[in-house]
């Protein structure tokens, strides 16, 4: 095993452990902290595919701004003091269903022969830009819409009404 | 007698249409009379008109007349066919006759008026277009056309469990006409038409289906509607709880399309399929007649023993085409038009005595034609009729049946013709029980017919008379039509 | 982006452009009515803009090849325009439920009508999939609108099993970029006619994602859980929009993913076969349980579920007829179940209820509403004179041409079960005794919606061959 598929299981690792932290966790804080664990680990995984600026741009928004965004209004919500989650009784069901469909992918992933990427070292930071705004400018100007009507969503939902 | 070339099935077919339109734009002020005389008027201007067709027809000929032919939906491969021919000319006139007498009976309607009257013309469109369309989607289309206003006339209008009854014909009608679609669609895919005379040329090829599922698929839409044992049960329901002038058309015109689509279509395009299940069918035949004859001897209501009595009369028209001679098949297509006319005029009757005695219990009437001589004349004549005495409609068609079959089927007829001596008896009793012997003190002050209610009792009356001294009026149009259906059976 | 990519998205970028020129002008607008108006021109300068590339001869593709401008994506936004104008006419007299957020709701309306034409016009994984949350997220947000509680949940529940349906949705995308090295369905398409066969377990699981994803946008059985709760918490107008332009954006997204990337023999068998199996379960599960419901958009919604299933016969076909029946199907059910929809939001809005008992002598009370609701349900069970009827007989008739008789006598029996229920409303409309005597109006515009949908379902039942040349057309252009 070379070190990058070390690192890579070590991470891949972290990042299940910390999705199963979220989950199962009964503090709402706990469930954050872990998630911040799992985003990181990704990260990490972007770092091994020498997608550098993905790994920079996952640090900063999600690591950053929503755990801490998340754990803001967790404290200002004043949620904390009820930190209670409520359990699910279906939970046993969903661990059957999970570890039956974990075992069907694991094999069909084994199965297949990917078609691999000739691994580009590095990206130009310009090539990067030039190809979000050209080739991709479509899905890229749509999602900046997406951000306004989740914007005003958000608004309506939380706004109490007048009546 | 030519006639100037104009559309006539299509003006006749869709007269109504506009009459019920026209009674729908009417004010809502509008006094009930001019409503009921606009609907008369369009549904009377539709029975000259198919009298007038009935004149001009040209029975030396044999084939189609007065066909109008135009591409409808060309990409789907569907036409505007509309024709007639000796089979169902006859039923065409049959409707346009009854939906007028219906229209005529109606006139004391009170409730919702303007409804009442929009939904019976709409009634009369789709029969009418059932039998006078060759294209097969067009004739499903008026096929399901006619559910709608039946179902809100029942449900309406009725009397009894009428929604309970009105829901169960719309479901029992869908779940046949369902499986008609699937044969249709089927057909369409074997043969690569939706015109009824292409398909009758050749025989059906066995593609996605074979002949026989879809024969069957399509007998079974059929045999809901005449109906055929055990597929009946609906039947006295609908008719029980039905308002009197759709219960005339229910038993006179729409039991028709049922025994007509099977003429038409299971033995004018699966000739080789009906003549191996001949057997299957006279045996149908045979438990209608004798099923439908026992269970209205157990009757006490007089609308559901009509009713009843109706199923044992259409084991007569399946018994005719299960003979698969012209002699049979004669039979069964005037078996069809005098029992709509006999039929009708039953439940006209039913209808007036319930009106003025508020009762249709048989053990609460009695000595009726005391008090309404009338109406007890004319019942006595139309039960005649149905039992088949000679002179009268009903004996002509049933014994043309019997002469086609005999050679054919001679146990089942033998059978069969045991049902008349049932008929008999449940009319001769039910006259009896109902009309003559002691008044019963409650009916006392009863009144016969007026001039209005006359009119409907003496023109069916008038036809069946017509049909059973000269009977040859009917069947000589009829024989127009026996050639063709028959002639991919060598007969 | 050049002139003509501009040119090729103009649709979109007008009416994301009225979204947001809408929301500014509700800062400053008294008459809320404006609002609506405005969002009329913006629809129609929209339609105006489509008109002029379908005539015009601009098909072609835009944008780095990830928008389609053919004939397939054309009709969707016509049909996408309409179906949000009939909804933005109908909810004239029912907004001022929505308080002070009117302003928004049109906009929302909006933007969600550019989401689904993007929806229908993309050709590239990443596009259709953002296109498909900018639809979605609209509409999460529109679910909530009443600000009640039965809406709340609506809304959070629409929210919450749509994201993890587009979760599912995006995995099985990924898979499918994972085994192709491509996002572009004719690149996908190619890529996967040289793919090795060992790795088709794995195609076959992202194909299984991916019918999850859109099962979900469709409402197809087992994907349906949302759709009772969220029709019945939404503002009625959003019901309708939902159950018809949302439901017509997840068949053209479906139909162009499946027939572009995945047509290849082997998929296709199987993703036809699913959607069968999907389609029996969507009829039969959808049409059972519509009987017991007594929320008229209860009832309504597991209505749509089994209309759902039809459609999904004709996925089924895989053929040239099936597509173009789909087209022709959906397109009759936006005029009848818009047409329904607009009856029942003047008819619930006016008697404050939403109970099918209320319904009761509905036909005195408002013989017009009344009788057009009744045409409609006619028309979803598919009784002629209508344009329900002929879509069954044109979709069905793709289903035998491919011998999938089975198929069709599955739905044929389901449409007889849909009638049971469908003429409950009727009996309660037209036998029912009425609760009051007031009469039940609606305002002008929803009438005229009204008027246009039940004229659209009555003329193509009776003169359908224009619409079916049209939507053979469209289903030929899918393919290139």
């Amino acid at each position: 095993m070379t070190g990058a598929q070390f690192l890579f299981y070590a991470l891949g690792l972290a990042t299940v452990m910390g999705g199963l932290g979220v989950v199962l966790s009964r503090n709402v804080v706990h469930s954050a902290l872990a998630l911040l664990l799992s985003l990181i680990a990704v990260a990490g995984i972007y770092v091994l595919l020498y997608a550098e600026f993905l790994a920079l741009v996952q640090v900063l928004i999600y690591g950053g701004a929503i755990v801490i965004l998340l754990l803001f209004v967790l404290m200002l919500t004043r949620s904390g003091e009820s930190p209670l989650v409520l359990d699910n009784p279906q939970k046993p069901v969903a661990l059957v269903v999970s570890l039956l469909f974990m075992a069907i992918a694991i094999v069909s992933f084994f199965l297949t022969r990917w078609k691999l990427a000739q691994a580009p070292r590095g990206v130009d930071f310009s090539v990067l830009g030039g190809s979000l705004f050209q080739d991709w400018v479509l899905p890229f100007e749509v999602a900046s819409l997406v951000l306004l009507v989740a914007l005003m969503g958000a608004i309506i939902i939380a706004r109490e009404s007048p009546q | 007698m030519t006639l100037p070339e104009l559309p006539y099935l299509t003006i006749i077919i869709f007269l109504p249409v506009v009459g019920a339109l026209a009674v729908v734009l009417q004010q809502t002020t509008a006094p009930g009379r001019a409503i009921k005389l606009t609907a008369a008027l369009f549904s009377f201007l539709p029975l000259v008109l198919s009298f007038i067709l009935f004149l001009a027809f040209d029975s030396r000929t044999t084939g189609l007349q007065f066909v109008e032919k135009y591409p409808w939906i060309p990409r789907l491969g569907v036409n505007y066919f509309l024709a007639v021919d000796g089979l169902s000319l006859p039923l065409v006139l049959l409707t346009a006759l009854l939906g007028f007498l219906a229209i005529l009976a109606s006139w004391k309607i009170s409730l919702r008026i303007k409804e009442y009257f929009a939904w019976l013309l709409l009634l009369e469109t789709g029969v009418l277009g059932v039998f006078a369309s060759l294209d097969f989607l067009l004739f499903f289309l008026f096929w399901e056309v006619e559910l709608v206003p039946m179902y809100m006339l029942i449900s309406i209008w009725g009397s009894g469990r009428k929604v309970y009854s009105a829901t169960k014909f719309v479901i029992y009608t869908l779940t046949g006409s369902a499986f008609m679609l699937v044969g249709l669609l089927a057909l369409y895919f074997s043969t690569g038409t939706f015109d009824l005379v292409e398909m009758s040329q050749h025989p059906i090829p066995a593609t996605v289906l074979p002949a026989t599922a879809i024969f069957f698929l399509i007998f079974f839409a059929f045999a809901v509607k005449l109906p055929v044992f055990p597929l009946h049960t609906w039947l006295p329901d609908a008719h029980t709880d039905a308002p009197t002038a759709v219960s005339v058309i229910l038993a006179g015109v729409l039991l028709k399309m049922g025994g007509y689509a099977m003429i038409r279509i299971n033995l004018g395009l699966f000739p080789e399929v009906i003549s191996t299940y001949a057997p299957l069918l006279a045996t149908l035949g045979v438990v209608n007649v004798l099923y439908g004859a026992a269970v209205t001897l157990l009757q006490q209501d007089l609308k559901r023993m009509i009713a009843y009595s109706s199923i044992s009369h259409m084991g007569y028209v399946l018994l005719g085409i299960s003979a698969l001679n012209p002699v049979g098949l004669t039979g069964a297509a005037l078996q069809m038009f005098t029992h709509g006319t006999i039929t009708g005029l039953l439940f006209l009757l039913v209808g007036l005595v319930y009106d003025k005695a508020h009762t249709r219990q048989i053990p609460e009437l009695g000595g009726l034609s005391h008090r309404m001589p009338v109406i007890g004349i004319v019942f006595v004549v139309a039960g005649l009729a149905s039992l088949g005495l000679p002179t009268m409609s009903g004996f002509v068609a049933e014994m043309l049946v019997f002469l086609g079959t005999f050679p054919v089927w001679n146990v089942a007829t033998v059978l069969a013709a045991f049902g008349i001596v049932l008929t008999a008896g449940y009319m001769l009793w039910m006259l009896q029980r109902s009309f003559f012997g002691p008044l019963n003190p409650r009916h006392a002050s009863l009144a016969d017919a007026d001039a209005l209610e006359r009119i409907p009792l003496f023109s069916l009356v008038g036809v069946i008379v017509i049909i059973g001294v000269y009977p040859a009026v009917m069947t000589n149009v009829i024989a127009t039509a026996i050639p063709q259906l028959l002639n991919r059976l060598g007969g | 982006m050049t002139f003509e990519d501009a040119y090729r998205l103009s649709p979109e970028l007008i009416l994301g452009f009225f979204a947001i020129l809408i929301v500014l002008l509700d800062l400053g607008v008294r008459r809320k009515g404006w609002l609506a108006a405005l969002t009329l021109v913006g629809l129609g300068a929209s339609a105006a803009w489509t008109a002029v590339l379908t005539a015009g001869g601009w098909q072609g593709t835009a944008l780095g090849d990830t928008l389609a401008v053919d004939n397939f994506s054309l009709f969707f936004k016509f049909l996408f325009l309409g179906a949000a104008a009939l909804v933005v006419l109908a909810s004239t007299g029912y907004s001022i439920r929505f308080a002070r957020f009117q302003g928004e709701y049109y906009a929302l309306v909006l933007t969600s009508a550019a989401g689904m034409m993007l929806m229908a016009s993309g050709r590239e994984l990443i596009t259709l999939y953002i296109s498909l949350e900018l639809t979605s997220l609209s509409l999460y947000a529109l679910a909530g609108f009443l600000k009640d509680p039965r809406s709340n949940e609506a809304s959070l529940k629409y929210l919450l099993l749509g994201a993890i349906s587009s979760a599912v949705l995006l995995y099985g995308m990924a898979l499918l970029l994972g085994l192709t090295g491509e996002t572009h369905l004719d690149a996908i398409a190619n890529a996967l006619g040289r793919m090795p066969g060992a790795n088709y377990p794995v195609l076959f699981l992202g194909i299984i994602f991916i019918v999850t994803g859109f099962g979900f946008k469709i409402a197809a059985v087992p994907f349906q859980m949302w759709v009772p709760d969220v029709y019945e918490g939404s503002p009625t107008p959003v019901t309708a929009y939902l159950s018809v332009a949302s439901k017509a954006a997840g068949f053209a997204i479906t139909l162009r993913v499946f027939t572009l990337a995945l047509g290849g023999p082997r998929e296709a068998a199987d993703w036809s076969l699913i959607f069968a199996i999907l389609a029996v379960a969507s009829m039969t599960l959808g049409n059972i349980l519509a009987i017991p419901q007594a929320n008229i958009k209860r009832m309504l919604g597991y209505s749509s579920i089994a209309q759902a299933g039809y459609l999904m016969v004709g996925l089924a076909t895989l053929s040239d007829l099936g597509r173009s029946g789909i087209i022709f199907f959906l397109a009759s059910y936006a005029f009848t179940n818009l047409g329904a929809f607009i009856a029942v939001i003047a008819i619930s809005h006016r008697i404050d209820s939403d109970l099918i008992s209320d319904y009761a002598g509905m036909a005195h009370r408002s013989p017009l509403l009344a009788g057009a609701l009744t045409f409609c349900l006619i028309s979803l069970v598919g009784i002629p004179p209508t344009a329900g009827f002929i879509a069954k007989v044109y979709l069905f008739n793709a289903a035998v041409q491919q011998g999938l008789a089975w198929l069709v006598i599955i739905a044929v029996v389901n449409s007889v079960i849909s009638a049971y229920y469908y003429l409950g409303v009727v009996k309660a409309m037209f036998m029912g005794t009425p609760l009051s005597l007031e009469r039940v109006t609606a305002v002008r515009p929803a009438l005229a919606a009204l008027a246009v949908a039940t004229v659209g379902v009555l003329v193509v039942g009776i003169l359908p061959e224009p619409l079916i040349s049209i939507a053979q057309a469209v289903g030929r252009s899918l393919i290139p």
